[in-house]
């Protein structure tokens, strides 16, 4: 376990110098000069000239990319151009309030998602998986932005019970929440209902009820512990794009997470930022990896994370 | 065991999850309003943003400040002289006027802060303010120890010494950039300055949550009429929607009405009777490439404004939300007429664009038009690309975001773009000068990169003038051959409409944000 966590730990170095090296390419390619956005309206030519010298926008591609290693290496992820505040400080703010999002997002649609599939699958009903495949396409097509907006006029707006906009405690994270666990809960319910009817049909589930095991505990033991896997490779996998930010609702709802501060970056050409964000969320999506690997061990020990000498 | 140990678990961590948050209320007092994006920096130095104009303004003050009818009156000095010759202003500043930190503001800080402007190591944007200032130039090359023309003649007088006569100079000291601030705070903060500012406005700094909100409170020090409301709340709220659904809960106390709300607003029984509109020191114009062809031909140019059935647009699609533009320069700051003698604004001609485009072959002609990627202009370009395939100009648009879009307007990219000027201080200098002259071409505001050595040189005469009556003569001579020359098309100066709480008092709009204090409003 250890040699497997230290080489996960070692191939991040060259994944964060691909990433780092992508994002600065791809940056440099893009229309749009962030000296330009900075000068405001009206500006010389010499101004522009001295404003990029001071970004370092005037120096060749590798010289500003190994300064922005060099500062990296230091855990300094520079200060942003617009605002010059530390990037990391701001990053430090920011991501907090997307976890808390994530997670609120993911305590709503486990739960549902996985208790709606498993009465689908379970019950092999076909009017029931029907509806409930219909209810989840539903759910994965819908736009964000769309159930967003019905969901603010519906509980805001109508019923006033939360607020529609801000970041903060409960109250305000309820909307947003709901609004990411859709689509999350719709795929979890396909996922769970088809894996719970695929176990269903498996040997040892007849041979546990043969066995007069209580139903629960053919549920827990026999079915859910088999049919986890696939659904453990959606939460992670949600729970790690969320973590990233959802630029779309944190818009929407004014949520200061790292999804809306990344897209603000992108759209001023703040480089510090955008690079920031970018490396922060792959160390994010690495991690949450890594810990569904390692959950996959412990609910199946029969999946190796390390190579045994056969 | 295990599934109820699951749910168990689960109960236990959203419990705890929940119980960690907290809830916030509206503070008693407090005015709150909305800001569509966060402002960038709360440096005057440093702004160029409105969200951060529109705060700065609470917070410091300048020499001088803008008054109702766009007069200028005393700020920070009580009286100033202005030399015969028109070259020498001299400021004699109010006593007792104190930094939030508690010093008394005087000639020493004037000269500072406006020192800091021009100092290559600030790298401030706005350095052009005092460009016009003996000793500028030697001193931002580095020649010179400090700016010649900035001179403290004893602790409260200060006086400014110009290259020569320069009408708009003291319209310019009502800017952001000309605001007063202590050195002895910017020193000790240095970069982060920006988020610790310090003037001697009516308002100070409480807390400023990037992103979500900023806090101002009331000063109770301040040296001119104290606000009434015991602080603002900004809200950052970047989508319209949002604001208008916390507008309509009564979290936010007057917004700015975006397009897509205005008819339901106007319309509405319950706010009908609550919207205030301001006249906004604006033009929106579709810019032409003057530099090269097909439109560096007048005619062609020409061609194009007659196509366009400009007041049809703006009471249709626009909705009537603004005036018709008969030149660059809104009507609320000319002071002239734009006569209508072969050399007035092009009228809705069809027929005559058509023959034009025929005389000179041009018809079937393919030209690209370069808009941003918002939805209410992307429409208005469609509209326009099909008044001139009427015609038989075959536009081709493209868009953008604002970075590339900008950019490739500076560089001269695009044959016609979409674009909007806003006044930084009531003079129609502010109009001519930055879009018309041949020396601010591209980036400094010049993007029709229009060159015309007449209009350069009665731009400059109307500059230089010291008289207000020859000024307006050189400036109207100027706008005259302008929209004859037609390197834009001049659409409309946009109407703001902003709707309030009926619990708010006192509340008024203002063309421009340095004007508004928040000292008028009052719950």
């Amino acid at each position: 376990m250890k040699a497997y966590l230290l080489k996960r730990i070692l191939l991040l170095i060259p994944l964060l110098l691909g990433i780092t090296l992508t994002t600065f390419s791809l940056l440099k390619r893009l229309p749009g000069d962030p000296a330009t956005g900075l000068v405001g309206e009206r500006a010389s030519p010499e101004i522009i000239a001295e404003i990029r010298k001071q970004i370092g926008a005037d120096k060749g591609f590798i010289a500003q990319y190994k300064g922005y290693l060099t500062l990296m290496m230091r855990g300094d992820f520079g200060r942003s151009y617009y605002t010059n505040r530390d990037v990391l400080k701001d990053i430090r703010i920011k991501l907090p309030n997307t976890m808390k999002l994530a997670f609120s997002a993911m305590l709503i649609a486990v739960p549902v998602g996985i208790t709606i599939g498993f009465i689908a699958g379970y019950r092999r009903d076909k009017l029931i998986s029907g509806f409930i495949t219909a209810i989840s396409i539903a759910g994965l097509s819908i736009p964000v932005f769309w159930s967003a907006i019905i969901i603010m006029l519906l509980f805001s707006l109508t019923f006033n019970l939360f607020p529609p906009s801000g970041t903060g405690g409960f109250q305000f994270i309820v909307l947003p929440a709901l609004v990411l666990s859709i689509p999350a809960a719709s795929t979890l319910a396909r996922v769970t209902m088809t894996s719970v009817a695929d176990v269903m049909t498996m040997p040892y589930v007849n041979t546990a009820r043969a066995k007069g095991l209580s139903p629960i505990k053919i549920t827990a033991v026999h079915i859910l512990r088999n049919a986890i896997i696939p659904i453990v490779t959606i939460i992670g996998l949600d729970f790690g794009s969320y973590l990233n930010g959802a630029v779309v609702t944190e818009t929407i709802f004014g949520w200061d997470g790292i999804g809306r501060f990344t897209m603000e970056g992108i759209m001023k050409r703040d480089y510090p930022v955008i690079l920031g964000c970018i490396v922060v969320s792959t160390l994010i999506f690495v991690f949450v990896n890594l810990m569904t690997d390692i959950v996959y061990q412990y609910l199946n020990p029969g999946i190796r994370l390390h190579d045994k000498k056969r | 065991m295990q599934v109820r140990g699951g749910i168990l678990g689960y109960l236990l961590i959203s419990t705890l999850f929940l119980a960690s948050c907290s809830s916030t209320n509206r503070l008693p007092g407090y005015v709150y309003f909305r800001l569509s994006s966060n402002p960038t920096t709360l440096d005057p130095a440093l702004i160029t943003d409105v969200p951060s104009a529109t705060i700065a303004a609470k917070i410091f003050n300048g020499l001088v400040r803008l008054k109702d009818g766009f007069e200028i009156g005393p700020d920070i000095c009580e009286r100033w002289e202005l030399s015969k010759d028109g070259q020498v202003y001299k400021f004699f500043l109010r006593r007792g006027v104190n930094f939030s930190g508690g010093r008394e503001v005087t000639a020493w800080d004037v000269r500072y802060s406006f020192q800091r402007i021009l100092d290559p190591k600030v790298k401030s944007p706005n350095a052009w303010i005092f460009e016009k200032v003996e000793g500028a130039d030697e001193f931002r090359a580095g020649h010179a120890a400090e700016v010649k023309g900035f001179k403290v003649v004893d602790t409260f007088t200060f006086a400014i010494r110009l290259k020569r006569p320069f009408a708009p100079f003291l319209s310019m000291l009502t800017m952001t950039q000309a605001y007063v601030v202590p050195k002895e705070e910017v020193e000790r903060w240095g970069v982060d300055f920006s988020s610790h500012p310090s003037g001697t406005g009516p308002f100070k700094l409480k807390e400023w949550l990037p992103n979500r909100e900023v806090r101002l409170d009331r000063r109770e020090d301040y040296f001119d009429t104290t606000a009434r409301v015991s602080g603002i709340i900004y809200k950052i709220i970047p989508e319209d929607l949002t604001a208008i659904t916390e507008f309509e809960l009564g979290n936010i106390d007057v917004i700015s009405l975006p397009a897509s709300a205005y008819s339901k607003f106007r319309k509405s029984k319950k706010w009908g009777g609550h919207i205030v509109s301001i006249q906004g020191l604006n033009t929106y114009y579709l810019g032409m490439n003057s530099s090269r062809p097909p439109f560096d031909n007048i005619l062609m140019r020409r061609a194009v404004s007659y196509a366009i059935d400009r007041k049809r647009i703006l009471e249709t699609f626009y909705e009537s939300r603004g005036m018709l533009a008969s030149g660059p320069v809104p009507d609320v700051i000319r002071k002239w007429d734009i006569k209508e003698k072969g050399s007035g604004p092009p009228e809705f001609k069809p027929a005559l664009a058509r023959e034009i485009l025929d005389t000179l072959g041009m018809v079937g002609i393919k030209v690209t038009m370069y808009v941003t990627a918002e939805q209410e202009i992307i429409d208005l370009a469609e509209i326009i690309q099909s008044y001139l395939s009427e015609v038989g100009i075959k536009v081709v648009i493209k868009q953008l975001e604002w970075s590339a879009f900008k950019e490739a307007v500076n560089k001269g990219e695009p044959d016609m773009f979409w674009l909007s000027w806003w006044a930084d201080y009531p003079d129609p200098e502010n109009f001519l000068f930055p879009l018309f002259h041949s020396s601010n071409l591209g980036p400094g505001g010049n993007r029709a990169r229009y060159s015309c050595k007449e209009v350069d040189r009665l731009i400059e005469k109307g500059q230089y003038a010291t008289d207000v009556r020859d000024r307006n003569y050189y400036y109207q001579q100027a706008e005259e051959i302008i929209v004859r020359d037609a390197p834009c098309v001049f659409f409309w100066h946009k109407t703001d409409y902003l709707v309030k709480q009926p619990w708010i008092k006192g509340y008024k709009a203002y063309s421009i944000y340095t004007m508004d204090k928040g000292t008028g409003i009052w719950l």
